[in-house]
Parts: structure tokens; sequence; C-alpha cells
């Protein structure tokens, strides 16, 4: 009886034991399967961007029109291969005169080579000055337009094909950061198929028209440690424009600018102040151009000029949560192309508005413009153009 | 001519990028850094607070998940130019408070 009683209580412990058993392996193998299925991979991949929308009213020498906006979508693509390793790209959809237009913003690899030095290849968005590397998208942009001598028609370059070295480092407790870089460069337009805009600068070079390149960089400081203040300084080069062989081929340009940022929270106006400018010159050699309207030719001294300036102010200390979302700006900036240009022109433009802030990336943004224009694409005389618009922009 | 210019240029290129490459190490980012420095005191938080504001206003840290502040990280690092120390700092925050 004995026997029976020992060795039934072991057969039964030894079904205990391997059932406790099985039990914790399978606990194990789901846990590890937990993990693994959770587990972030050092390859990411994320579609980021902006988009707009609005509505817009707009009176050019008394004569007025109105229009929604039909948007603008334009998602950024970042695929983070390594820690160290990544290939962005940005596309822009936008619907204008009723038709769908897309834009190649930008699509470069980008591998971090050490604490102070980045290499970037590809197009890439240009850093001269700030505004167009840092500011233009809708949800940063505080107006719906940009400032005078930026995007179509400016004489700020926006995006080059090319290849870059940045990075940023202290000396100190001030802070520097730079970049230099080499791209295909600006085309000449020499009036061979628009003749109003001979002497002016395209910026859109995907295949370089000549063997001659670009070279420009940007020198950013930081004089105050809590890092407020940043100014900078910017230069764009080449020794050649025009298309290769022709006789604008070794006409040169060179283009430099000054920016500053001054972005503080000052406790006895209970907000934030911040203060965004930039100048932008551009000296291209003199040439001679033909005007197909008298059949002669002509130069002009061929030198454009640009800035900008704007503050605004979010009352952030504010009690009232309505009031702390709103913020304050202004801007004014003006516009000289080269007197004797098809394209010459004299523009001046002050915006001001309100913006309400619906998160960090969200924004209603009620503006109101006044541009006075003389020469340029209105034709002779002086064009006022005033424009109402109200915007909504989102980051995502 | 121009083609001496560019070589020479990217020649130059070349030379800082090796002597740097050489001279630093990317085994710590703090390794190079005065520990009594004005960015070496500074808290995540204040990194973040003073550098993301210069030109979008500061993103909340539940904004993103930590596998995409590291993406997001290593993307804003490059375009706005920030040292490896303020970048470390500003998203080890960002992912701890998320």
């Amino acid at each position: 009886m004995l026997l029976i009683f020992v060795g039934g209580n072991i057969i039964a412990q030894n079904d205990e034991t391997k059932e406790e058993t099985k039990k914790m392996v399978d606990s194990l193998v789901k846990e590890a399967v937990a993990k693994q299925g959770y587990k972030p991979s050092k390859t990411q991949f994320m579609i980021r961007g902006y988009g707009h929308t609005g509505f817009a009213y707009t009176d050019t020498n008394g004569e007025t029109e109105s229009s929604f906006d039909g948007g603008t979508f334009a998602p950024i693509f970042l695929f983070k291969h390594n820690d160290r390793f990544m290939f962005e790209s940005e596309l822009e959809f936008e619907l204008s005169d009723g038709e769908l237009n897309i834009g190649f913003e930008y699509a470069d690899a980008m591998y971090v080579i050490n604490d102070y030095m980045t290499v970037r290849a590809g197009k890439f968005l240009l850093p001269f000055g700030t505004f167009m590397e840092r500011l233009h998208p809708s949800w940063i942009n505080r107006f719906t337009s940009k400032p005078l001598g930026f995007g179509h028609d400016g004489i700020a370059p926006g995006s080059g094909v090319g290849v870059e070295l940045r990075g940023a480092f202290y000396i100190g407790n001030t802070k520097w950061n730079y970049s230099g870089y080499v791209t295909n460069g600006p085309t000449l337009k020499d009036g061979s198929e628009e003749p109003e805009e001979a002497g002016m600068l395209s910026f859109e070079n995907l295949i370089d028209n000549n063997n001659s390149k670009a070279f420009g960089g940007r020198l950013g400081f930081f004089p105050l440690s809590d890092s407020s203040i940043e100014v900078g300084g910017s230069i764009y080069a080449t020794d050649g424009t025009g298309e290769k062989g022709s006789d604008y081929e070794d006409v040169s340009a060179v283009l430099y600018a000054f920016d500053l940022s001054y972005v503080k929270q000052i406790a006895p106006i209970s907000g934030i102040i911040d203060v965004k400018a930039q100048y932008n010159h551009s000296n291209v050699d003199r040439a001679t151009y033909f005007d197909p309207e008298d059949g002669d030719t002509y130069s002009f001294d061929n030198q454009s000029q640009s800035y900008y300036v704007q503050l605004s102010y979010r009352p952030t200390m504010a009690g009232n949560d309505f009031v702390k979302n709103l913020e304050l700006v202004g801007r004014y900036s003006e516009l000289t192309t080269p007197e004797g240009a098809e394209w010459e022109s004299q523009s001046s433009q002050y915006s001001v508005g309100l913006n309400y802030w619906l998160s960090w990336r969200s924004v209603i943004k009620i503006s109101y413009e006044s541009t006075e224009a003389e020469g340029g694409h209105g034709g002779p005389g002086i064009t006022n153009i005033d424009t109402f618009s109200i915007h909504w922009a989102i980051g995502f | 001519m121009k083609t001496y210019k560019i070589i020479s240029i990217i020649g130059i290129f070349a030379i800082i990028a090796i002597a740097t490459i050489s001279c630093s190490s990317t085994d710590g980012a703090y390794k190079n850094i005065d520990p009594e420095s004005t960015v070496a005191l500074k808290s995540g938080a204040q990194l973040w607070g003073e550098n993301c504001v210069r030109c979008h206003i500061t993103p909340a840290p539940s904004s993103y998940n930590s596998t995409d502040w590291e993406t997001i990280g290593l993307h804003m690092k490059i375009r706005a130019n920030l040292t490896a120390i303020e970048a470390e700092k500003i998203f080890e925050f960002l992912k701890s408070a998320n």
C-alpha cells in the first residue's frame, strides 16, 4: 500500500512539474514574440509634410477678384537607414489656375560623418539666408505669401543640385553653424525664349547647362548663450551662367545675403517676440541682349536686391487659453530689379496679420497685404495690389 | 582653368573632412565638450525650448513615439544645424517625456 501511495505521488508530482514547465515555456515564448513584435528597427520610414487651403480677395488697381484656394499638399518622405544615414524628399502638389502643378522640392541623401560634419548630396534646399531653407513651409511661414524676392521670379536661390557639407559646433560658449556646397548653379535667361526676362537668373538647373559650378556657403553665429539671436552671412558665386558655347557662357554671378533671427520670451510683455530679417543682393556680369521688338541690342547693370523684416508677438504667458494662442504679425519687404532691364521693377509690400494657433503645427492665418509695384510683369506704371486672405495651414 | 578650380575646392573640402574625421570621435557626443560649458549645463528641456522655437512652435513630446522621434531627430539635427550635444539632449528629453 505504501509503495502504491508513494509511487502515485511521484507520478502526480512529475505531471505537475511538466505542466508548470510547459506553462513557463509558453509564457517565455509569448513574451519573446511580443518583444520581437514591438522592437523598433533601426531602419525607419516616415511620411510627414504640410498642407494649406484658404480664401483670398484681391484688388488690383480697382479690379477685384475672389477665390477659394484649392490647396497645397506637400508630403515629405523620410527614410532613416541607420543612425547616420538618411534620405529625405519633398513633393509639392498645388492646384493653380485650374491645373495640378507638381513640384519636386528636394531629394537628397544625408550622411553624418561625425559630430561636426554632415554631407548631403542630391537636390537640396540651399542655405542662402534662412527663409527658403527653414521658414517657407506654410505651417512655419507666418503669412500666406513669401516676401518679395523669394519664390517664382525671386532673386534668391531656393534649391540646387550638388553636394553640401554642413555642421555646427561650439567655440567656448558661443555656437556656430556652417555650410559649404557645390551645385550646378543658375542658368542665365538670354532672352531667346522669353525676351522680357533677358538677364534674369533661373535656379532650376537640374541638368547643368555648362561646366561652371556654383560655390556657396553660409556661416551662422549665436552671440548669446541662450541662442536667442542668430546672425548669418551667405554667398553663392559662379563664373559661368550661360548656355555652353553661347556668348553668355562666361557671364558670372555673385550673390550674397545676410540674415537675422531673434526669438525670446520676455516676461514684462508676457509673450514671445520673434524677429526675422534677410537681405539679398545679386550681381550678374553686364551682357548684351537682343530686343526683338525694335531689333536692337541693349545692356544694363545687372544688379538686384531685396530684403524683408518681420516681427511677430505671441502672448504665451497670458492667463486666457484663447489669448495665448493668438499671434500678431507684421512684415515689410522690398525688391529692386535692374534699371534698363525688361523686367526692371521697384516693389514694396507691407503685410499685417492675426494668427490663431490651433496646436503647435496647425494655424489659421488672417492677413492683409498691400503691394505697390512699378514696372515688372504689371507693365509700365504703378500697380497696386491689395489682398485679404484667410488660410488654414497644418504640418503633419 | 575652371576644372582646376573645381578640383582644388573639392580637394580642400576633402582635406577638411579627413582632418576632422581623424581628429574627432563619434563615441560619445559629450567627449569634446567642456563639462562646465553653458551647453553642457543645460537640460534637454531647456535646449528644446531655445532651439525649436527659432523656426516653429515647440512640439509637444507626446506628438510622436520614441521611434518616430529618432527619425525626426536625425532630420532636424541636420536641417536646423543642431550640435551633437544639443540634438542628443533634446531628443532624449522628448523620448523620455512622451
